[in-house]
Order: C-alpha cells, then structure tokens, then sequence
C-alpha cells in the first residue's frame, strides 16, 4: 500500500533470525526490523506513512480496532489452531514439524502447543469451549463490519494501517483450508468484508496490480 | 420483574465503592442502567467463595467476569447501550480491547506487581478482607497471577528482563491514557450526555488507579495531568455514587478523602499549606457521615457546602 519494493523470502527458521522471535520481519540494509507495529514505525520514519492524514480522534480509534482485531481474531486463530484438538491432531502438528526431523518435529510441535495453551489460560481464555471462540470472532466481524460500512477502506478513501492489518487476517482465514470451516463461515457472512478482501487482493496484488505476490481468493 | 440480583465484590476504599477494577466495572454499569443489585462485599467471614469475582447470582444463574454479567444485564432489560448507533457499538467493542491489551497490563503492574506498591498497599488491603489462613495465600496467588500473564502476554523476546517489560507497558499505558483522553475530549461521556458500556469499563480501570494512594506512582501522575479524565472519574463517582456512599463504605474519612482530593485539584497540590490541612484533618476527631445537600457536578458548589464544617 505505500509502493515500495519487496522481495518475499520463505524460510523455515524465520521465527529464529527475528530479533523478537515473531514472523514477520524485513531486513533492509543491515537493519532488521520485526512485527507490524515496529515495521510501520520503521517505514514512517523513512518518510512512508498511511495514517498522516487522521486527526487525533481517528487516530486513536485506528489504534482501539487494531487492537480490538489483535485481541479477537488473532488469539482466535491462535485457539483454533492449537487448542481445538482436531485441528491440532490433523493440520498444525505436521505443518508446524514438517521443516524438521523427526523426533524434533513432535517436541517442537508440543512445546509450541503447551506454550499457547499456558497464554490462553493466563488471559482467561483457557476455559472457552469452540462454540464461545466462534461467537467471539463473530462479534469482531460483526464490529469491522459495522465500522467499513459502505466505505472502500476504514477511513474512507485511503488506506491505512487497519486495512492493511484486517485484511491480512481476514484474508488467512478465508483461504487457510481447516478441518472446519466454520471461522471461514463466520466472516463469509459479511459481504462488506468479503468484498474489501477482495479490492485490496485486486487492487494490490493482482495480475495488474503493484505487487509480485500471487494470491487467489478462492 | 427479575428475580432480585445480587452481587458479590471487592469492597471500597479511598471515596471508590470498590478498587478492584472488574468489580468496579460491573458496579458502574448497573448504576447507569438502573439495575437493581444487591451489592455484598467480600469481609473476613468465610462465606462464597473468592475465586472468581465479581460474581453475579440471581435465582438460578450464576454469572462471573464483567463481559458475561454485563451480557446477562442487558439481557434482563437493564441496557445502557440501547440509543447507541451501530458504529458506536463497535467503537465500544474497540476501545474496551484497546484498554485490556494497552492499560490493563500497567495497571496490574501498579497494583500487583511493584514491590513496594504491593506490599504496602495491596496485600494488607486485601489480606484484612480475607480470613486467615486464606489471607496468608490468596493475595500471593492474586499476584502471581498478574504476573504471569503480564509476562505472557508483554514479555516475549527480545525483552527477556522484567524491566524492559515495564518500561514498554508503562509506555504502552501512558499512550493509551493520551488517546483516551483525545477521544473524550471535553464532552462529559464517550458517547455524548449518557453514559454506556464504555463508559463503565474507563471509570473501572481508571478510578482505582486515579484514586488508591500508592507509594510509587508514575502512572498515576500521568493520569492526575489528563484533567478531562480525571473530571470524568469525579462526575460519575460524585453523580452515580454519591447517594449510595452512606450505605457503603464506611463513614466521614471517605468522603473526608473524596473532597480533599477535589480540593487539592482545584488548588495547587504543590502548596505547603494543602498539606497542613491535610494533615490538620486527619488529626481532628471523626465526623458523623454527611449526605450531602444536593447532587451538583460544579466542584466549586460543593466545596462551599461541604468544607465549612471542617475548616480549622
């Protein structure tokens, strides 16, 4: 969204080369910088900023929903990939091992599940069942979807961090494929949503969009 | 008509009908909507449990954590929220997540966590509302928990040291405060003349942190310099509160606490002589409880009305 050059690199030990041990991180120069919020820093104080043109007041209400989405959707994704059980057993042990071998593929897999599973507890989400974690994402959804309205992007005409942060999530959980469907569901229901999905996808990563990533909206 | 509803909670202090944040919450709300809760307040005896509270009981529910209580409010009738738009309704879902993940881990840190904080303030607090030997225990548990998901939620790589994960919440914190503060502006709740949801869980999270008296108090004098916020907390404790106090919290010093701290707002709580005062106050015998003659939100009023009596 703010036009500048990137190459897209895979690598299995990413979470290892972060500085923070989280995933996403770019390296420009001999800098590395890790995580959105650091990266939108980094990126304003070369000059790149999406969120120059908001007053205070929108400003804080860009804040309030990112965490609102960090909150919600994230810890969501995160409950349904390591704590509902089937998901676990069929899809997250082998992908998440799948780079290693075996026995470090298995210990590796149940350290991460242990270590998600002690977060979720610690914020009181230990307790929930599948169906209280749906509700929950629905009420997100249902609070973005309230907030897009009939507008293009959050803020009206342009884009800004929040797009860029909704649509990353919304974006993974409509087209990671799960042992059930039902996250995928719940923000299918939101035909504004689906539709910024979309716009963006086209807009900024299609055939003859600005960027070099091949991504299909199923 | 429901069946009555009764809730147990942490108790007040410091001119607050309760200083636990959740507690509060939840205590502010029905207020604004009018529900009517029988409030019971944790003592030393060993009756209910402690575990989860605030706990709402009525016939045959039991409803614990603010979100499903307010969710059981509301479906009881008891709405604040009903003239909101949807759009605010979002905004409210928003703020409240930008509260727990930005604020909420400072103010657990102030309470919980901060040695001398905890250990002056907090646990003797606690521990003489809980009956021994559980109060040799449970304020321990209470913090470790903090602590806990404090460093589970802020302290991953590369800040490895307790005190880099402080440094950054009470950055976090402080930040947060700052656009709380823009959003609310100078109108008297977040959403116009009424106040709602969000409202309920600002004046939770704030009030105990504007009002306890803690040794160290970095966060506090952040907040004491955002006037709007703390003109916020005033109103509602003197409009929503007031009545209720002599039923509450236990007689003259709290209300004593309450106008001096409205006080030492108007004039500069750097002067010599709001010390002697204060000083002067606490010295002097126990006042019978007042009620005060009117509910006014003009702080000058109620100096003239109040402070006379208590003039040296």
């Amino acid at each position: 969204m703010c036009e500048l050059p990137i190459k897209v690199v895979c690598r299995a030990n990413a979470e290892y080369m972060s500085p923070s041990g989280k995933v996403p991180f770019i390296h420009v120069g001999n800098q590395v910088v890790s995580e959105l919020g650091p990266i939108v820093q980094f990126v304003k104080a070369k000059g790149h900023s999406l969120s120059d043109g908001l007053d205070e007041v929108q400003k804080a209400e860009m804040k309030a929903y990112m965490e609102l989405v960090n909150n919600m959707l994230l810890t969501a994704e995160l409950y349904l990939q390591w704590c509902d059980e089937a998901t676990v057993g069929e899809i997250t042990h082998s992908r998440y091992g799948f780079p290693y071998p075996w026995p470090l593929n298995h210990i590796l897999a149940y350290q991460k599940q242990w270590e998600v599973k002690r977060k979720m507890k610690a914020i009181g989400w230990g307790n929930k069942t599948l169906d209280q974690v749906l509700e929950d994402v629905d009420q997100c959804c249902q609070a973005l979807s309230q907030r897009l309205g009939t507008q293009p992007y959050f803020f009206n005409k342009q884009p800004t961090e929040l797009d860029a942060l909704v649509f990353g999530h919304l974006f993974t959980i409509l087209t990671t494929q799960l042992t059930n469907d039902e996250l995928s569901e719940k923000v299918k229901n939101y035909s504004n949503l689906l539709a910024f999905c979309r716009r963006i996808e086209q807009n900024y990563f299609g055939e003859n969009g600005k960027g070099r990533i091949p991504l299909r909206l199923a | 008509m429901a069946a009555p509803l009764e809730l147990r909670c942490w108790g007040g202090g410091w001119g607050l009908p309760s200083v636990h944040s959740e507690s509060l919450v939840v205590l502010a709300y029905a207020k604004f909507s009018g529900a009517p809760l029988k409030v019971s307040v944790i003592d030393n005896t060993w009756r209910g449990s402690r575990g989860d509270v605030p706990v709402l009981t009525s016939e045959d529910n039991t409803v614990s954590q603010p979100a499903k209580i307010l969710n059981f409010l509301r479906k009881q009738k008891y709405n604040a929220d009903y003239h909101l738009s949807a759009k605010q309704g979002a905004d409210t879902l928003a703020y409240i997540a930008l509260l727990e993940e930005k604020l909420l881990p400072a103010v657990l840190h102030t309470f919980w966590v901060e040695n001398d904080n905890y250990f002056t303030v907090t646990k003797p607090w606690f521990a003489s509302r809980i009956p021994f030997p559980l109060s040799l225990i449970l304020p321990g548990r209470m913090s470790k928990r903090a602590l806990n998901r404090i460093l589970l939620t802020k302290g991953e790589p590369p800040l490895f040291h307790l005190k880099e994960v402080e440094a950054q919440i009470y950055r976090d914190a402080k930040e947060c405060l700052n656009l709380l503060s823009d959003r609310l502006g100078t109108s008297q709740f977040f959403f116009g003349d009424t106040p709602t949801t969000l409202d309920a869980y600002v004046f939770g999270f704030l009030a105990p942190l504007y009002k306890v008296r803690f040794p160290k108090v970095q966060l506090q004098e952040h907040l004491k310099q955002l006037s709007n916020l703390c003109r916020f907390c005033d109103d509602i404790l003197s409009c929503y509160f007031r009545l209720s106090f002599s039923g509450f919290s236990p007689a003259g010093q709290d209300t004593v606490d309450a106008n001096l701290q409205k006080l030492t707002q108007l004039v500069n709580k750097e002067s010599n002589l709001i010390e002697k005062m204060d000083d002067n106050l606490r010295q002097s015998p126990q006042l019978p409880p007042r009620k005060l003659p009117t509910l006014k939100l003009t702080k000058a009023d109620e100096e003239s009305n109040s402070f006379q009596p208590l003039s040296p």
